[in-house]
């Protein structure tokens, strides 16, 4: 060995409980300094940049409800991606299963919207959009069941096809989902049966609370059924459970099928709620690619997939609006995104490890 | 129907492989290294842009090819010291490079939007040679990068199974423990060929940007070449020679509704056509992943695996 002194990784059989907080906290702290450098770099203010961000997307009274709008669907994202995750299964397509649930929940309301009341179409439009989601992960949950095909590309690549499915459904000639004899493509409104109305005038509807509730009850389901179990056992040892008799292949599929239901749900939200048509601006948006963020910072934690889900689209929504007031450059939100999960996971070896220097005369094993 | 188009068409499909050539030769260095990096698609966004601005600014290409084939490499080194010194989950570490790499090229880019590059590479002329009909289009009539690319993966084949180093990445791959065993550092393998792969990925972003697309068009820049790139890799079964003609068919596929469009064949609406090119890499990972051609495919055997001496 050249060097005189090495770095060795001790596995932790315990993680301290102030790690497990701290960890999290500094690389935000962390995320907020590379943008600070990149901010200066480009001629802008970190500070006035972060406090703009911060009023919008959190201590303003408008700021909240935004944020916490915006939550309703980063914790669909976040818990469909969580939920292949914890199985190591990686979905990572919950972008295009979320377009799905769009296609799905705007097809189901303007389609028979006219003719039901509110309180059945609303759940008519989830559940389809539900199901529209689960429709998308088919093929990838059947592959890797049966074949062994990575998910994470094929679930990738189908999110591109969706992208294209979407415009379609808005830029071909008399499709189904757009407005009739319109200037310009755009999609149709749901009937009013099928939408919901903000809280108060505001962009939170209370689609918020049915989201935070399933969170909660994949919690419970995951901690506490014999299906959560199976799910812990499988990713912890395959081999355990192929000798304890699981049948891994059906548990791969459906968890991948949920999985893609609650991204669809997020698709289904934006229809009951703030966008009631097919837009194909969704593309641009990215909720989906969050969601994977979201349930990495959370650690598949799905209580803790609320905190991080909302602490992200304050993050997103006090960037998005900076563009309007202060001119500078959304993209900063999605990049402390990124750069808040690259800190987090490198943060990760502290909380697993205790990693100290040695000398090498004694690091010698 | 115009026979001309179709010439066209086919140079065209290998023209765009240049991209898809560079990106997955970075990915196949990597992954023979036994790292599987994810963040493809991020890097060679963040490298067309940087290319953009380097060459904007300087009025050089040439310097914009190296400055964005460095920052391919230095993405690479976070994707590195994430997976390799700090043992972070190989898939969520790549995914978290596309975000970052999505968002941090977005920023950057704000400055270059609705800017086009002034110079492109130009492609080379042979003279008569160029002119040969079919022939000469196809093959006489490509810029430099596309010829370097094609001769780097030559070189890459000859240098993975007829080298000393190549039969040491290869082992790296698929058992680091006799790597280790036999003094190397498996870790400095590791991270030099991630190192290399960015940079080679880089250039392919540099390249996309600087000869094929012109305009920073944000995301849609690389619109999921990346992970086509990825696909590609197992498609080629991790071999540098397959790889070239895989990159032609994608390239084919991803210039054809492009021609379709410009040969005004309409039977298909363009949106549906633009699926195509995920569409083809789709079916085809599926088609390889049958029982039967799984274990010829030659995946390295610890891909994504981090290698940890104390602990065994």
């Amino acid at each position: 060995m050249r060097s005189p002194v090495r770095i060795v990784f001790e596995q932790r059989s315990e993680t301290p409980k102030h790690l497990s907080v701290l960890v999290p906290l500094l690389s935000v702290v962390a995320a907020l300094v590379v943008g600070a450098l990149f901010l200066l770099a480009t001629g802008y203010s970190p500070i006035e940049t972060y406090s703009n961000m911060l009023s919008d997307g959190f201590t303003s009274s408008r700021g909240i409800t935004d944020t916490l709008g915006l939550s309703t669907v980063l914790i669909c994202t976040g818990i469909s991606a969580a939920f292949a995750f914890q199985m190591n299964l990686y979905n990572i397509g919950g972008e295009g299963q979320l377009y799905l649930g769009m296609i799905g929940g705007a097809w189901v309301g303007l389609a028979i919207g006219d003719r039901l009341p509110t309180f059945v179409m609303i759940p008519v439009v989830l559940l389809v959009g539900s199901l529209a989601g689960a429709l998308w992960i088919l093929l990838p949950a059947f592959v890797r069941s049966r074949l062994g095909t990575s998910e994470i590309v094929t679930t990738l690549l189908l999110t591109y096809i969706a992208a294209s499915l979407v415009k379609h459904f808005v830029y071909s000639p008399g499709s189904f989902f757009v407005t009739k004899n319109s200037a310009f493509p755009q999609g149709r409104l749901v009937p009013d049966s099928a939408s919901l109305s903000g809280i108060g005038n505001t962009s939170l509807y209370p689609s918020f609370f049915l989201v935070i509730l399933i969170a909660l009850v994949l919690f419970w389901v995951v901690k506490k059924t014999e299906y959560g179990y199976r799910i812990q056992v499988i990713s912890d040892s395959p081999r355990a459970a192929h000798y304890a008799g699981i049948n891994a292949n059906r548990t791969t599929m459906s968890v991948m099928l949920i999985s893609g239901a609650l991204s669809g749900l997020g698709g289904a939200v934006l229809i009951v709620g703030p966008f009631g048509r097919l837009d194909p601006g969704i593309i641009l948006l990215g909720y989906g690619y969050a969601g994977i963020v979201i349930a990495a910072l959370a650690r598949n934690n799905f209580s803790a997939i609320i905190v991080s889900g909302i602490l992200f689209a304050g993050l997103r929504s006090g960037g998005d609006k900076l563009q309007i007031s202060t001119d500078t450059p959304i993209h900063i939100g999605v990049m402390l995104q990124g750069a808040i999960l690259l800190f987090a996971l490198g943060g990760e070896a502290f909380r697993r490890y205790h990693i100290h220097a040695v000398r090498t005369e004694r690091a010698t094993q | 129907m115009n026979g001309n188009i179709w010439v066209l068409a086919s140079a065209d499909s290998v023209a765009i492989a240049t991209t898809l050539i560079l990106a997955a030769l970075g990915a196949l260095f990597t992954e023979r290294a036994g790292v599987l990096n994810l963040g493809i698609e991020g890097i060679l966004l963040t490298s067309a842009i940087s290319s953009f601005l380097v060459a904007d600014s300087s009025g050089n290409i040439w310097l914009g090819l190296v400055v964005g084939s460095l920052v391919g490499a230095l993405l690479a080194g976070i994707h590195a010291v994430l997976s390799v010194v700090l043992r972070a989950n190989q898939i969520v570490a790549g995914l978290a490079l596309v975000i970052f790499g999505t968002g941090l090229a977005n920023f950057l880019g704000k400055p270059a939007e609705g800017k086009t590059v002034t110079t492109l590479i130009k492609p080379l002329s042979f003279g008569p040679l160029s002119d040969i009909p079919l022939i000469g289009p196809i093959v006489f009539r490509q810029d430099p990068i596309t010829y370097a690319s094609i001769v780097i993966a030559v070189l890459a084949s000859l240098y993975l199974f007829r080298s000393r180093p190549g039969l040491e990445l290869r082992a790296t791959g698929d058992d680091p423990a006799t790597v280790d065993a036999q003094g190397l550092s498996v870790a400095s393998i590791r991270i030099r060929y991630t190192l290399f792969g960015g940079l080679l990925v880089g250039l392919g972003g540099s390249w996309l940007m600087l000869a094929q697309s012109a305009a920073w068009h944000q995301a849609a820049t690389t619109n999921g070449v990346g992970w086509i790139a990825l696909a590609l890799v197992v498609f080629a079964g991790w071999r540098p020679m397959r790889l070239i003609f895989g990159a032609i068919l994608f390239g084919f596929t991803l210039q054809l509704p492009f021609t379709l469009q410009a040969e005004q064949i309409t039977f298909i609406p363009s949106a549906l056509m633009q699926m195509l090119p995920y569409l083809a890499t789709l079916i085809a990972l599926i088609a390889l992943s049958r029982p039967s051609t799984r274990n010829k495919l030659g995946a390295p055997k610890s891909l994504g695996i981090p290698f940890v001496r104390d602990e065994r």
